[in-house]
């Protein structure tokens, strides 16, 4: 256990070593959210009541809460492993006495933590500048089953990750090309880090429900916002832990069977 | 009287000005002969100007050749980045048809003007990507020092720099955006002189999209960031996927005139539907010229900062 908190802390340390990138990391999150915040600012502009089934404060938090969100469950260093198996820098791993899997989720831990702080800064301060209509949820057992989901995505999002960036045992060149469609395509849309996946029409949102990307994302933030309570809130979080193992499973089978096929290319 | 009066002044002024003519034959001899060596000297520059454009053409085309050989040697990864580029189009273009379906205006503007918003947003990037995808490469060369190995080449450096690696993928979609734009924009029921000035405000925001590309790659040579700033005029370029009228001021001001994402895309779209005057054009054109010619100024002050950083 000490060795991960080292791995830890060292991947902490080395965050502030390249400032630069990761301000310029947290300075994209910004104004991602600030297209999303003004488009639905605009739409609601002129609408009175509810549309979609959000009113323009929940509408609003929600494209706030996505700055948290994104930066507990999206933001992810488990996306270098593809590079890593591709160059061949595993050797490395491999000759340690360390569990390359539970080094990854240290390193992950350790980005969300850092970008956590400056999601919950940068919120405050876009608050006080903006101040729109916020939805403050004060049910306990809303707020509690909230961070519960955001938990579970958090773990579930680096499984994924993990799962994904290890097609390069297979195909070396697909490093960045896989993550590109399931990062920036895939999470991006079905997760409703652009949009609530509500806006889209009911059978297309049916068959969404039915990967894990909407779990991500979209049903935490439903829950904050009370549109999911008691015993669906819950309902939700049992589809998460099932997603969790499911993808745990597949994670081990294909570690497994990717350390069989592995070359040790160029390392 | 008074005729006669006239006619013997002009018969003077003439006789004078033949004296005057006769006077200064050598000095026109003269002067014919400057304006011969004058366009003598333009057509020597035009020419010139015609044998490096036909130069650059030809290694743009070698480049180009390359680059597409390298795309196209890898085919499963040509065919899973053209699939995540039209998924992410296509789900972009979903998202605005559900909401203009239930609010029926965004800003303003309609659904079909807003779906054009969109198109001319995704032309400019498509094509400033396929022309410019080499600067998000750029850092390496610099990093490692072979960016020597191009500024000691027989060509321009920032052509080299820019258009070094024409993007293969995008190429395949440009065709059909072309024609997505044109059926759109037909739709919208514009006069000739609407279309033309929205094709020239059109190249004048790939002329600032060529500034910004220009400006991102010498802030590379001084800082050897490249990779971030990058995706950050990416991410202010996103916000002309809808027009600026979305915005609240200041950030609306901001993305005119200090991003002028609304010079780029906005105003063109705007120009289509009629709503711009013929000084918005002239002023858009201005601005995208000092633009290019600053960021030009600003690559060549970033060479003289360089320092070749390895080997």
């Amino acid at each position: 256990m000490r060795k991960y908190l080292s791995v830890f802390n060292v991947s902490y340390k080395q965050e502030f070593a390249y400032r630069v990138n990761f301000i310029m990391w947290r300075v994209r999150n910004i104004f991602q959210i600030i297209l999303v915040f003004f488009l639905w600012d605009s739409i609601f502009s002129n609408i009175k009541g509810d549309l979609f089934g959000y009113d323009r404060g929940k509408i609003l938090t929600y494209v706030f809460l996505l700055l948290v969100v994104r930066a507990v469950v999206l933001s992810t260093r488990a996306i270098d492993v593809a590079g890593e198996i591709s160059r061949g820098d595993l050797n490395g791993y491999l000759t340690r006495p360390l569990n390359y899997i539970y080094y990854w989720f240290s390193r992950d831990f350790s980005t969300k933590t850092l970008n956590l702080v400056f999601a919950i800064v940068e919120t405050a301060i876009l608050y006080a500048i903006i101040k729109p209509p916020f939805f403050l949820q004060t049910g306990i057992l809303e707020l509690a089953l909230f961070f519960v989901s955001l938990v579970l995505s958090a773990i579930l999002y680096f499984i994924i990750t993990f799962i994904v960036s290890m097609v390069p045992f297979w195909i070396p060149e697909a490093a960045w090309g896989v993550h590109f469609l399931f990062t920036l395509i895939f999470t991006n849309f079905l997760s409703g880090s652009l949009f609530p996946i509500d806006v889209l029409p009911e059978a297309f949102a049916k068959i969404v429900s039915f990967t894990p990307f909407p779990y991500l994302v979209f049903y935490p933030i439903q829950i904050y916002l009370g549109k999911i309570q008691g015993f669906e809130a819950l309902k939700i979080l049992g589809i998460i832990v099932f997603w969790l193992l499911v993808s745990l499973f597949v994670l081990l089978k294909i570690w497994k069977k990717g350390l069989k096929v592995y070359q040790a290319y160029g390392g | 009287m008074a005729g006669k009066k006239i006619f013997i002044k002009l018969l003077i002024k003439k006789i004078n000005i033949s004296i005057d003519w006769r006077g200064s034959a050598k000095k026109i001899e003269t002067f014919l002969g400057k304006a011969g060596n004058l366009i003598g000297f333009l057509v020597n520059r035009l020419l010139d100007c015609f044998s490096k454009l036909k130069y650059y053409t030809k290694i743009w085309f070698l480049m180009t050749k390359n680059s597409f050989l390298v795309t196209l040697s890898q085919k499963k990864l040509f065919f899973l980045f053209l699939f995540g580029k039209l998924i992410k189009f296509f789900m972009f273009l979903a998202f605005i048809y559900f909401i203009l379906q239930k609010t029926n205006n965004l800003a303003g503007y309609t659904m079909t003007q807003t779906i054009f918003f969109f198109l001319t947003f995704n032309f400019v990037d498509i094509i400033s990507q396929f022309l410019y995808r080499h600067v998000y490469s750029f850092r390496p060369l610099l990093v490692s020092g072979d960016f020597d190995l191009i500024l000691s080449k027989p060509m321009n450096s920032l052509f080299r720099v820019l258009m070094g690696g024409t993007d293969a993928i995008d190429l395949v979609t440009i065709p059909p955006l072309i024609m997505a734009l044109i059926y759109i924009g037909a739709l919208l029921n514009p006069s000739i002189l609407q279309v033309a000035g929205y094709i020239i405000l059109l190249l004048n925001g790939l002329l600032i999209a060529t500034a910004f590309h220009i400006a991102v790659a010498a802030f590379g040579v001084i800082t050897l960031e490249i990779d971030h700033t990058i995706m950050i005029y990416r991410d202010l370029t996103d916000l002309g996927k809808f027009p600026v009228e979305i915005y609240r001021e200041p950030v609306r001001s901001f993305l005119t005139f200090v991003v002028p994402v609304g010079i780029m895309i906005t105003f063109p779209v705007k120009t289509l539907i009629g709503l711009t005057s013929v000084w918005g054009i002239v002023l858009s054109i201005i601005f995208g010229s000092m633009l290019l010619f600053l960021s030009i100024r600003f690559w060549n002050l970033a060479l003289r900062h360089y320092t070749s950083a390895s080997s």
